[in-house]
């Protein structure tokens, strides 16, 4: 048990990770508020992130800024944190699309709930 | 030089996606005009090197000379000089189409942009054809993911605005699936570079099968939402029915392939044939595959409005790329890539015609189309040359497709999927021969028609009769194409 404990202890990151990953993708499915899902897209876009950046982390590892003088020194491996600087931008791009969009739905039909929005259509569809 | 085609094509694509804001007079006409240019020249040097591959082999080509292990890395084989010349082509017909057809759909101060948004859009999917990097592929698949919402929205329409949200949404969450699968693959295999990640995983993945198994599931979900695989088509629908016709063309007969070729690409690439197959992945995707075939053409039957009915028989092909592949043979996969280039003409084909019909009369519904085909007989026939390929009758490309698929079939050992083929294809009949025969023999509503070619602008008459040969001309010598695609199938499973 003491074990198993530490083990958790120890790779807390993942487990947080693929929490988040979880609570992000339960608030876009179940909300029907758009802005709602957007935070959510954006919480699971934090979570991939924390876990792209973990596996790069090396225990008492320095930052990877190499010094030929000291050759016994371990580094991190900088792959994973440079990859998610690109991602991040990718990220804000999408968010930033988005809620343009919902904007333009909001002027089009005074709301942002999905619902209200399928209702309103599907009363137009039937007259 | 030749050897540095493939890149300078794409940079040329964006830079002119870049020069295009920047115009000042007749922007909508200059956009249109240079785009039309561009795309030629890309055509044109895109077979130079198809041909420059064919008599000298593949090559992989590092950026800033990086080794592969740091910098990202394209590989220019049979496959990817293939694909994109293809790609390229269908984009200049499709465009040659928009010239005439985009001034009726969107605003004309937002034409320019339009072709900036296409040119991008053109730029990633080259680009997820050439890389070789993992990595860069998810870079290209967020840039195409965002340029393809954008064609949608472009038309200022509130039905557009949502049809985009929700395929912005469902995107994103495909687009996330596959990164986490990727750095699950990286932890496994420490490479981004394909070549290197199977070097290293078809060493070590007996100790970390499970790893390599959620991986793959992630990011097999992550490109199935992007390919519209049944049951996760639920966004293609209202995306591709609401969009302008020429993005309607675009996105279903290239955007939604695109992912199929990653598809390809992470089986047998990254991941290797025998590993799939022991990890049991093939058989589930057989069955989403088989849904869709069924339940695509269920949905289509229903529909009222033409596009939608088109986007609906979409979900139908995809699931046939999806079993031959699913089959893990040399036919099977032949067979897939095949019907991934003759369902890109179909479909380009009906979408164009349906466009021309909505242009010409302003008509959308099925129900409404009576004696089409004697107010319009070019488009009715091009519609026709194509619905006829979909049902698969002989002469026509999506005959051959379903012949290739059947006898991959058979090889494979699984006769029961025959019946899957058999079963679609009638449904198929059931919802396009209707069509065609209420547009050629029934009466037409108004008494004063009379025969005669309908008088479309040129460019769109153009490409509707191009596409319309190349659907009859692909049938006729299916080996034009096939020939490619053995050499395509040969270099993923060796």
């Amino acid at each position: 048990m003491n074990d198993f404990l530490i083990d958790l202890a120890n790779h807390i990151n993942y487990i947080a990770a693929i929490a988040l990953f979880v609570i992000g993708l339960y608030t876009v499915l179940t909300h029907s508020n758009l802005l709602k899902k957007v935070i959510g897209i954006n919480i699971m876009e934090t979570a991939v992130f924390l876990f792209f950046v973990s596996i790069g982390f090396v225990n008492n590892g320095n930052s990877p800024i190499i010094d030929l003088g000291d050759l016994g020194k371990i580094y991190i491996n900088p792959v994973p944190s440079s990859l998610i600087l690109t991602g991040i931008v990718v990220a804000v791009s999408i968010t930033a699309y988005s809620l343009s969009l919902i904007i333009r739905l909001y002027q089009a039909y005074g709301t942002m709930d999905l619902d209200e929005i399928l209702a309103m259509r599907s009363e137009v569809n039937h007259d | 030089m030749i050897k540095h085609i493939p890149v300078l094509v794409q940079v040329s694509l964006l830079a002119l996606a870049v020069l295009l804001p920047l115009l000042k007079k007749n922007k909508a006409a200059k956009s249109k005009l240079l785009t039309i240019l561009l795309l030629a020249v890309s055509v044109a040097f895109l077979l130079i090197s198809l041909i420059d591959v064919q008599q000298n082999g593949a090559f992989v080509y590092n950026f800033g000379n990086y080794e592969s292990f740091i910098g990202i890395q394209y590989s220019i084989n049979a496959f990817s000089t293939f694909m994109s010349f293809f790609v390229i082509t269908l984009a200049l017909i499709i465009m040659i189409f928009s010239t005439k057809d985009i001034d009726h759909e969107i605003a004309q101060s937002s034409i320019s942009q339009y072709y900036t948004l296409v040119l991008i859009l053109l730029f990633s999917m080259v680009g997820m054809i050439y890389t070789n990097d993992l990595f860069n592929m998810y870079v290209f698949m967020e840039i195409l993911s965002l340029t393809s919402c954008a064609i949608i929205s472009i038309k200022s329409k509130k039905e557009n605005y949502l049809a985009a949200l929700r395929y912005l949404v469902l995107n994103t969450i495909g687009s996330l699936s596959v990164l986490f699968g990727i750095a699950l693959l990286y932890m496994v295999s420490g490479h981004l570079n394909m070549t290197m990640m199977n070097q290293s995983i078809s060493m070590i993945w007996q100790l970390y099968p499970t790893n390599i198994l959620i991986a793959s599931g992630f990011m097999l979900t992550g490109f199935a939402i992007k390919a519209a695989v049944f049951p996760l088509h639920i966004w293609l629908p209202d995306a591709h029915s609401n969009a302008p016709t020429p993005s309607s063309a675009l996105l279903s007969s290239l955007v939604v392939k695109i992912y199929v070729f990653a598809v390809y690409k992470l089986l047998f690439d990254v991941l290797g044939r025998n590993i799939i197959i022991s990890l049991g992945i093939p058989t589930v995707i057989t069955v989403f595959a088989a849904a869709g075939m069924l339940f695509g053409s269920i949905f289509a039957i229903g529909q009222k409005d033409i596009k939608r009915m088109l986007a609906y028989s979409s979900v139908a092909q995809i699931g046939y790329i999806f079993l031959g592949l699913s089959l893990m043979t040399e036919a099977g996969l032949a067979a897939g890539l095949f019907h991934v280039v003759s369902h890109g003409l179909m479909k380009t084909a009906l979408f164009l015609s349906a466009g021309s019909i909505i242009y010409y009369r302003n008509k959308r519904d099925i129900r409404d189309l009576d004696g089409i085909g004697i107010e319009m007989p070019v488009t009715m026939v091009v519609f026709a040359i194509a619905a006829l390929g979909m049902i698969g009758i002989p002469g026509t490309n999506g005959f051959m497709s379903k012949l290739y698929l059947s006898f991959a079939v058979l090889g494979a050992g699984q006769p029961l999927l025959l019946g899957v083929i058999l079963l679609s294809s009638y449904l198929n009949a059931v919802y396009y021969l209707p069509i065609i025969i209420s547009a050629f023999l029934k009466e037409p509503k108004s008494k004063n028609v009379t025969m005669q070619v309908e008088v479309l602008p040129f460019p769109m008459l153009f490409s509707l009769i191009t596409i319309g040969f190349l659907c009859l001309l692909t049938g006729f010598y299916p080996t034009l194409v096939m020939n490619f695609i053995t050499q395509a199938v040969n270099l993923f499973l060796s």
